[in-house]
């Protein structure tokens, strides 16, 4: 006590000579005032938003361009808008790239383009010639054929050595799964930049090189005055088209853990990205607070409980973090990190563990309040920036932010208590409903099949695909045809299969239904005559929830939620070649030949199938898969477009057993998106008494 | 109509290079020895204090190669006064951030804080720099997490071993041969020893740098600096210090002929041992020596050829050059000349071997530079089936035509104007402002440097550009080195 008296007199004396106590931490001084220095936006005739936050400290000043163009499917063009924003510098009407290229090395200047954005970055007193060729690039980019050329020819190079980028591989291969159908699942490949024509780059910036709806942000040495002057000049007379958006479903994840694997040969650590996506776009009011509770977790920093975890304590890594994505159309958590090949299961295994005790426990006070701090000083460390107040003004006029959003922030950052972080992690996290990427070494192969919620692992390819190693067929379409109906038939010949069919009045089917999303069983029945009806029933309780019927003639599905649906003529169409008891056999028939279509052999978990692709076209498609030593059916995959959307179900066929000497699955496996039955037969009545009213 | 690009070059206009938004800062040397240098600005109440200590990889042990590197994780383990993983959560418990590295030349750490905790800053950097504590479970951690590092930084991405493969090729008699990522195998062999010495003999304060930026009362935080840092002993009395904590009696009586109660070198006023407090002053007195190494610009004999066989894709073609060290007055033509080569969309290399022959996917050219000698390195990624040999003819070319001929006005006018506004950029964060204050006082021998950098690049002449690239891009004295994909 007498020594900490005696420190403080001096120290207030200044002098402290070795009289320091350094057992104690310092106090710190008062908290400073942090201010938000005001922005200016407005809007220009020609529908452009801008966003003025004026900064004389350096004299430079950038421009930002944002479009309101959105991200769109590209579907079978997936990569046109990156190709196309990736040529929008490479020249003009009035500058060929050279021109261009000289002009702003000549400034110093920076001026990029990309789909969406074009970027200007220049000295104050170069100003006027930078905009110059800022709105040159953005009104006027004429595209040459031989840029075209180059630049395709650049991405496929770059799509060459994605091979031996691991963090690019995982990259791909985590938003194709979490995205389907959705632009933010598109992954160009060597065959969807084939199909890209210079005139889709051409309509591309037409269409989305427009005035409306775009932000213009200006940050640094200028003042209100100078700006509009600046941008009547050069986008004043600047006119488009409306942008063009569409608007997509947040991805649903149900379907239990999904191992995903990207061989890199060679590989001495794996990438190991674990990923949800979640229903939380930019502007979302739980933003804030699932935040804090992603920072708690792997955020950024030291003291996060990944970093904990995975660095300080177990030394499986240099660096893992959870990373939480807003974005336009859709959200995603992705947790990620590089494990040596050794740890690799060990290192799932503690991901898994911290996600699902994010669930299960508070979050504590000292990490809440670390968390807190750390969000506070970042917050402050970015205002350092004159960018980051400018994209305040920004997201609060994009997203729709409140008005005193980054005014109240960090009041409002305080206001967050542990329980409002529990209610975070009940509605965004979906307990074992992850998708788990690894790319690395094959080696590590099987330690991961264990983490999948059906010990499967899907291999993909650099580019996210699911990779299939298919061989050619030595069987012609045909003979694999045959060969399935003698097995089913169980019979030697094709006529003695054709006659053995021909002998079947009817087939009637009774089955249990079973799925871990439905408490309680559902019962089918199937019906099939040789007049052609197909029918189905799906019950409940008694009650009938869906059914279908079919009779050569017309055709209608009914459903408890959506009523009944009458087949058009594609579907009429479809369900003739596709439904019947054993189709295989239209399909032998010359004039359906068209439809089919041999894959090849595919081998999947050490069995091997002839794999049939039967098409009437890119709405209706199924493949088909017959096990290479018994001919059987193994596994149908179905793909349906609706809406734009494509879905497909997988049905996985087992148990086969003989009933009047026909080869019937007893057991089937239903895989449609995030729904999962097990369908059990508990009869099958070949020519039995059968009434065909009770399924109309 | 004359194009505008023409009417500034011939009015000149563009190159109006007055030096604008000076750094202002102090600078003074502790009595220990330790420099400091501060910059005063309130534009946001953030304040960066960083320690910049003169050692790295080059001044490691050879057999001990990568330990400065895994020297700087451990020292973010605690000291006397802070527990074992305490101090990066103090610093971000704070509102603040941390960080460090290293190079082969020096070792920097950092935090960045809001202004009220800047007590705090100098607090832990001085503990640090004092009596930072390793303990066994720490250096088993960090040796781990390194070689993820490693793994991850390095073997695990393609072609990251060339300034490896260049620098053993380039300097076989200087430390540069090794990386400062190192050797596994050598820190796996790293023993207590290796670290006391290790940090005996270059983290003391003469061979520091306290350099801070920022939202700081200037005359408040001097008292404290001298509270702080001042109060660090000077000379060998910091090791007395040191060893007083952590030897045996026996042991510290053996190296120092007194025993450890006769010294009192937490407190060495308050000494009574006449012998102890002798000892003490004989040691603060006494200058610690440094160990240093020599500059190496001795030129390559001849050319090195080789091939590396490595996990990737594309094969690819690097030629280093060696130049001189970063203080010598080429560096500045050197940089001049590879901003001309490949600097941007319109530089020569871009233009010539991307976009017109389409040979390569990416290639560029940079200058290496380092405290005692550096390499220029061309580097190319082939594309599609172009042959390495056609890419080291086109920059073949490339270096013949710069050897030849003046470079342009207009080339030499752009250059100009990138350095300007780089130079610009460089001050806009007060981490980067504090990060170049202590640069360029510890490599340039003068913090003052950060304000006359356009002026030096300004006295470059277009003749200077041709000469250093006569004088240093020898074809007969070079290592190239081809990467081709590993069979599978």
């Amino acid at each position: 006590m007498k020594f900490l008296l005696s420190f403080v007199l001096l120290g207030a004396l200044g002098l402290v000579y070795g009289q320091l106590d350094r057992s104690i931490m310092p106090k710190p001084a008062p908290a400073p005032q942090i201010q938000i220095k005001p922005t200016e936006t407005w809007t220009t005739a020609n529908g452009i938003t801008v966003i003025l936050s004026e900064n004389h400290k350096l004299p430079k000043v950038s421009f930002d361009l944002t479009l309101g163009s959105g991200a769109t499917l590209e579907g079978e063009k997936a990569g046109l808008s990156e190709l196309a924003g990736s040529l929008v510098m490479s020249g003009t009407s009035n500058r060929s790239k050279d021109q261009l290229d000289k002009e702003i090395d000549f400034l110093g200047a920076s001026l990029s383009a990309s789909a969406s954005n074009v970027y200007l970055s220049v000295l104050t007193k170069h100003l006027d010639q930078g905009l110059s060729l800022m709105a040159d690039v953005t009104k006027n980019a004429s595209f040459p054929e031989d840029e075209f050329k180059r630049v395709s020819d650049q991405f496929r190079s770059g799509m060459v050595s994605l091979k031996s980028e691991a963090a690019g591989m995982a990259g791909n291969a985590t938003v194709k799964v979490n995205f389907p159908q959705h632009p933010y699942g598109e992954v160009m490949t060597f065959t969807t930049l084939s199909a890209i024509s210079l005139s889709d780059v051409k309509e591309f910036y037409r269409s989305h090189y427009t005035p409306q709806d775009a932000y213009l942000v200006i940050v640094g040495d200028i003042n209100r005055v100078q700006a509009e002057k600046m941008i009547n000049a050069y986008f004043g007379t600047w006119q488009g088209p409306k942008p063009v958006t569409a608007e997509y479903k947040d991805p649903v994840k149900s379907n239990g853990n999904q191992v995903y694997f990207v061989n890199k040969p060679g590989a001495v650590q794996s990438v190991i990205q674990v990923s949800f996506p979640i229903p939380m776009r930019m502007g979302n009011q739980d933003q804030l607070a699932m935040s804090v509770l992603n920072d708690v977790f792997g955020g950024s920093g030291f003291g996060t409980r990944l970093m904990q975890n995975l660095r300080e304590d177990k030394a499986f890594t240099y660096g893992c973090y959870s990373g939480l994505n807003n974005q336009d159309l859709g959200g995603w958590i992705s947790i990620s990190g590089n494990f040596r090949n050794a740890v690799t299961d060990s290192a799932i295994q503690e991901i898994l563990n911290e996600l699902n005790r994010l669930l299960s426990e508070t979050i504590t006070t000292p990490e809440l309040e670390l968390t807190k701090a750390v969000k506070n000083g970042s917050f402050a460390r970015s205002l350092e920036r004159p960018q980051t107040i400018a994209r305040f003004a920004y997201n609060i006029s994009k997203y729709k932010f409140p008005e005193d959003y980054y005014r109240n922030y960090l009041q409002r950052l305080e206001s967050i208590d542990a329980m409002e972080l529990s209610r975070m992690a009940k509605t965004y996290i979906k307990s074992n409903n992850y998708n788990i990427v690894v790319v690395g070494n094959e080696s590590v192969l099987d330690k991961i099949k264990a983490f999948d919620s059906d010990g499967k692992v899907t291999t993909l390819d650099e580019f996210g695909n699911i990779k299939l190693e298919r061989t050619p067929s030595n069987f012609s379409t045909n003979e694999i045809l045959e060969n399935y109906l003698l097995a089913v038939t169980q019979s030697t010949s094709l006529a003695n299969a054709q006659k053995k069919i021909k002998k079947v009045k009817n087939v009637l089917q009774r089955s249990e239904l079973r799925s871990d999303k439905i408490p309680f069983p559902l019962q089918s029945y199937s019906l099939y005559t040789n007049k052609g009806v197909r029918a189905d029933r799906i019950e409940f309780n008694g009650n009938v929830a869906q059914s279908k019927y079919y009779d050569g003639v017309s055709g209608y599905e009914k459903n408890m939620q959506t009523g009944k649906t009458v087949y058009d003529e594609l579907k009429m169409k479809a369900e003739m070649l596709e439904n019947a008891l054993f189709p295989e056999l239209l399909w032998l028939r010359p004039e359906n030949a068209r439809y089919l279509t041999l894959i090849g052999v595919e081998k999947e978990n050490n069995k091997e199938y002839y794999v049939l692709q039967f098409s009437t076209g890119p709405q209706n498609e199924s493949l088909h898969y017959y096990e290479k030593e018994t001919f059987l059916k193994g596994k149908m995959v179905k793909t349906v477009l609706k809406m734009e959307e494509s879905f497909s179900a997988t049905t996985e066929y087992s148990d086969y057993r003989s009933v009047k000497g026909f080869m019937f699955p007893y057991q089937s496996l239903l895989n449609a998106g995030s729904m999962t039955f097990t369908q059990k037969i508990d009869e099958i009545l070949v020519n039995g008494k059968v009434k065909v009213a009770e399924f109309q | 109509m004359k194009h505008w690009l023409a009417i500034l070059i011939a009015t000149g206009c563009a190159i109006s290079l007055r030096a604008q938004n000076k750094i202002n800062y102090v600078e003074y040397d502790l009595a220990n020895g330790i420099h400091v240098i501060l910059h005063e600005e309130h534009a946001t109440p953030i304040v960066a204090i960083s320690v910049l200590y003169h050692v790295g990889s080059k001044n490691e042990n050879p057999s001990r190669t990568g330990f400065a590197h895994f020297f700087e994780h451990l020292l973010f383990e605690g000291s006397e006064n802070i527990e074992r993983g305490e101090y990066s959560k103090l610093v971000e418990k704070n509102g603040g951030t941390l960080n460090a590295n290293t190079s082969q030349d020096r070792t920097y750490y950092y935090e960045i804080l809001p202004s009220n905790q800047l007590e705090l800053g100098l607090w832990l950097e001085s503990e640090r720099m004092l009596h930072a504590k390793v303990e066994n479970i720490g250096i088993e951690t960090q040796r781990s997490v390194v070689k993820e590092e490693k793994r991850q930084r390095v073997d695990n991405q393609p072609y990251a071993s060339f300034i490896s493969e260049m620098f053993q090729r380039a300097f076989p008699k200087h430390p540069y041969r090794w990386v400062p990522i190192g050797s596994m195998e050598h820190l796996d062999a790293a023993q207590e020893k290796d670290y006391v010495q290790f940090y005996q003999d270059f983290y003391v304060p003469a061979n520091a740098t306290l350099s801070i930026a920022g939202d700081i009362p200037l005359e408040q935080t001097k008292k404290w600096i001298e509270m702080y840092f001042g109060s660090i002993p000077s000379g060998q009395a910091i090791n007395l210090y040191r060893d007083q904590l952590a030897l045996s009696d026996d042991a510290f009586k053996i190296k120092y002929g007194v025993a450890k109660s006769d010294v009192n070198a937490k407190n060495p006023k308050l000494g009574t041992n006449k012998a102890g407090n002798q000892l003490y002053a004989e040691l603060s007195a006494r200058p610690m020596v440094i160990p240093r190494t020599t500059k190496d610009n001795d030129p390559l004999k001849q050319t090195i050829e080789d091939t590396i066989y490595d996990n990737i894709q594309l094969p690819a073609v690097f030629m280093g050059y060696k130049i001189p060290d970063q203080k010598h007055p080429d560096a500045y033509a050197l940089e001049f000349m590879n901003e001309i080569l490949s600097g941007g969309n319109s530089s020569r290399i871009n233009k010539n071997l991307v976009e017109k022959q389409q040979i390569a996917t990416y290639a560029s050219s940079f200058n290496y530079g380092l405290e005692d000698g550096g390499m220029n390195i061309f580097l190319a990624l082939a594309k599609d089936m172009a042959s390495l040999g056609s890419l080291k003819s086109a920059f073949d070319a490339q270096i013949e035509v710069i050897k030849n001929e003046l470079i342009t006005e207009e080339e030499y006018q752009s250059v100009l104007n990138k350095f300007e506004k780089q130079v610009i950029e460089a001050n806009s964060s007060v981490a980067g402002i504090a990060e170049s204050l202590a640069d360029n006082h510890v490599y340039f021998g003068s913090a003052a440097r950060v304000n006359q950098l356009l002026d030096l690049y300004r006295k470059v002449t277009r003749a200077d550009i041709q000469r250093v690239a006569k004088t240093y891009l020898n074809n007969n004295a070079r290592v190239i080195l081809y990467y081709l994909p590993k069979e599978k």
